[in-house]
């Protein structure tokens, strides 16, 4: 019994406050570096993608729907986001994404909990203007479309590490990605590692992804999507620019591309007006804040 | 009180703008045509014509601490201008009533654990969705049934909305509401006047004089609804403990008939005294999504009881929709629904819900029998009535084009079936195309409408 006892003890004291992701520890700032196998370069890749490094963000949103015709849809957000990686009550991060604009959408809000546990699903709660409530929702399948655009859901918020398995194909210096949106070219010539991506779950809405993992951010600043029948149908690109936030070097999304091959549709999302570890209260980040809703 | 709660908003935001160097302003609004068409095979004709109005203002005066916001809206009906046989309903049908046209007038105040909303404005309990079990703080305008949008079907109120969060996750929200509307329905000469007034007016108009007179509560502080909710999580089951305390907002009738004096005193005449009785309610509402891994992962349990107690009914004899008098009862009235999406982005959504009245079996207890009423039809309400709703919806076209069908429905074959089509022309000009099919009996809820099936067309340009 006292074996017992201490033997529990010990585990306590050895379970650290904040949590691990994977083998990474949140609010530490991590670059891949050469030698690192596949699996390690994801991890990283995970992590830069979630902003485990950062304690919150609050960032301005504008999402860009172009049909093949030439044709703009548009959205705007307000989003926020408070990591906690507690093991306690094993929260990973809460999102809160506000739509402000077209004034159709305006005050949709959506919370999200996220949990440490990868096969845990998120607890999402949604304002809904016409009819002045909130709603508790189920999490929408991973292969539906994230606000109506060519992302994915799980593209966007769900995929987790532990849900592909990873191979380490080559370094390579990426050729450039021109941007249809602003029509500049990124990250030409910038060292990555390239990186092949296999879903666990089978059948899946796609066979693989190639992701070229820019060595500089850690970010996977591009991605080819191949079908069940191994054909290209879908490339990702996102732009990642450092920000300097108290001294710390925090590789942050500002814009993503993605385009559609077989319908010719493509989704932008520009993100602007970031801040970084401004010190939100977790009270932002519950039904309360959602009945304060005013559209 | 009301006046009260106007002029503190209006002085403390004056107060505030004048202090507010700064202020951030948005406007928003839009347009919005609404036409039905009565469909009853070849003799389909015009049953909506409206068109609607909206622009609501916010304007933060101190970021987002305080907050002023306010939602005007008119709306006008054309069809009863256009329809002989609406014609007797344009007063009342045609055009927004009373002070309908504010929608919201408030303001915030949030400081740490303190929200504070005070002023004109809706509040909605519960998670069912389109059955008020615990939706019950603001009365409702029924004069399309309940085919609007909630947020267009709850009557404003002005009230003082206290809200406290001692911990995380957790809110207690007091209400003080000195403001009093009553539910409303629609007038005679309109697609959905109910049964139960239509069977009114023939009796009103067989007799020879009718005195009503409506009693509303006087306007005294005390004569206030309160009500409360306290609302908490245990792990990831959100629950809400809510109460209740007010007047009823659908009048009773009391109809009294006075023997007149035969000898040159006061003629006999029946009078109909129409008042407001007090309720409360008591309540709780849950959620839970089962979220770990498992037969049951994905799916959403959300559930409503509520505990009406001296709820005002008619009974009397439902065949010839004579009431005998109100009966104060306790009934109850709960809720079970789940939600799960299905193949990528079909989302199925199922309610059961049941009214159960105090006396599971009202039987004869006069020479009259002796029934309770169902207030839209004077028919016989079930002791036990068991409501059903399904919902699937799912999207296309990048969610421009969003299907749904609604079919909700009682155990006694009646009900209503709403397949609809939004579309998203453009990003500021929305079109929905639907169709609202009732069946039933005349004297059920749903089926007193049969003859009143519709489709329909919505396009709204917003700003």
């Amino acid at each position: 019994m006292k074996k017992a006892l201490f033997l529990l003890m010990a585990a306590s004291i050895a379970l650290p406050a904040v949590a691990l992701c994977a083998d990474l520890e949140y609010f530490q700032v991590y670059k891949p570096r050469e030698g690192m196998t596949a699996d390690e370069i994801m991890q990283i890749e995970y992590f830069v993608k979630y902003t485990k490094f950062a304690h919150d963000i609050d960032l301005r949103g504008k999402a860009y729907f172009v049909d093949k015709s030439g044709y703009v849809r548009e959205r705007q957000t307000l989003r926020q986001r408070i990591t906690l990686g507690r093991v306690s009550d094993g929260m990973a991060y809460k999102d809160l994404n506000m739509f402000t604009a077209p004034a159709q959408v305006k005050g949709l809000s959506i919370l999200t909990w996220t949990y440490l546990d990868p096969k845990k699903q998120s607890d999402i709660w949604m304002w809904i203007p016409s009819l002045k409530k909130i709603r508790k929702v189920s999490q929408a399948q991973g292969d539906d479309s994230f606000m109506g655009g060519d992302f994915t859901v799980e593209d966007i918020t769900t995929r987790k590490f532990e849900d592909e398995t990873y191979t380490f194909l080559r370094n390579e210096n990426f050729k450039g990605y021109a941007c249809e949106f602003d029509k500049q070219v990124y990250f030409k010539d910038a060292p990555c590692f390239v990186i092949e991506a296999r879903p666990k779950k089978s059948p899946w809405y796609y066979s693989r992804r190639v992701l070229w993992v820019d060595k500089n951010t850690g970010g996977a600043v591009y991605e080819e999507m191949y079908d069940p029948n191994e054909k290209l149908f879908r490339t990702f690109f996102k732009n990642f620019v450092i920000y300097n936030v108290n001294g710390r070097e925090y590789p942050t999304q500002v814009l993503l591309e993605c385009k559609d091959l077989r319908t010719g549709h493509r989704s932008v999302i520009v993100n602007s007006d970031i801040v970084y570890d401004q010190g939100l209260s977790e009270d932002l980040f519950s039904e309360r804040a959602l009945i304060q809703s005013r559209w | 009180m009301r006046l009260t709660l106007l002029i503190t908003c209006c002085l403390f935001l004056g107060q505030s703008i004048a202090l507010s160097a700064e202020g951030d302003f948005t406007l928003s609004g839009y347009l919005k045509n609404e036409i039905a068409l009565r469909e009853e095979g070849l003799n389909s004709d015009l049953a909506k014509l409206k068109n609607i109005v909206q622009l609501a203002g916010e304007y933060k005066i101190n970021g987002d601490d305080l907050v002023f916001f306010t939602k005007a809206q008119y709306a006008y009906d054309a069809m009863y201008d256009l329809r002989d046989q609406y014609d007797r309903g344009q007063d009342w049908m045609g055009h927004t009533q009373r002070t309908y046209w504010l929608r919201d007038c408030y303001l915030d105040y949030t400081q740490g654990p303190w929200f504070l909303r005070l002023g004109k404005q809706q509040v909605a309990w519960g998670q069912a969705d389109g059955i008020t079990v615990l939706d019950r703080v603001n009365p409702v305008d029924l004069s399309e049934y309940w085919l609007q949008d909630f947020v267009d079907m709850r009557i404003p109120l002005w009230m003082a909305n206290i809200n406290y969060s001692p911990k995380l996750n957790a809110n207690l929200q007091v209400l003080i509401i000195p403001d009093f509307e009553e539910s409303t329905s629609a007038s005679l000469y309109a697609p959905f006047t109910t049964y139960s007034y239509i069977r009114y007016e023939d009796w009103r108009k067989a007799q020879r004089d009718v005195d009503q007179n409506v009693y509303y509560p006087a306007k005294r502080f005390e004569n206030s609804t309160f009500a409360l909710q306290w609302s908490d999580m245990i792990g990831d089951l959100g629950y809400t403990i809510n109460y209740l305390y007010g007047y009823y907002y659908s009048a009773r009738n009391s109809t009294l008939f006075v023997s007149g004096n035969p000898f040159g005193g006061p003629a006999s005449v029946w009078r109909v005294n129409r008042s407001f009785k007090r309720w409360s309610m008591y309540g709780a509402s849950f959620n839970k999504t089962f979220t770990n891994p498992g037969p049951l992962q994905g799916i959403t349990l959300r559930g409503d009881w509520a505990f009406y107690n001296n709820e005002p009914m008619y009974w009397g004899d439902p065949l010839i929709a004579s009431s005998s008098g109100i009966k104060r009862w306790d009934n109850i009235f709960w809720l079970l629904g789940a939600d799960k999406y299905v193949v990528t982005n079909w989302l199925v959504s199922f309610q059961f819900g049941q009214y159960i009245l105090q006396h599971s079996k009202p039987g004869a207890t006069t020479s009259q029998r002796n029934y309770i009423f169902n207030p839209f039809t004077y028919g016989a309400q079930d002791p036990v009535e068991n409501i059903f709703s399904l919902k699937i919806s799912t999207d296309f076209l990048n969610e421009r084009l969003k299907p749904e069908i609604l079919w909700s429905f009682t155990d006694d074959n009646q009900g209503r079936v709403s397949p609809k089509v939004n579309y998203e022309i453009r990003d500021n000009l929305w079109l929905t195309l639907g169709v609202h099919y009732f069946y039933g009996s005349m004297m059920d809820s749903n089926g007193q409408y049969r003859d009143q099936s519709q489709v329909y067309s919505h396009i709204k340009l917003t700003f």
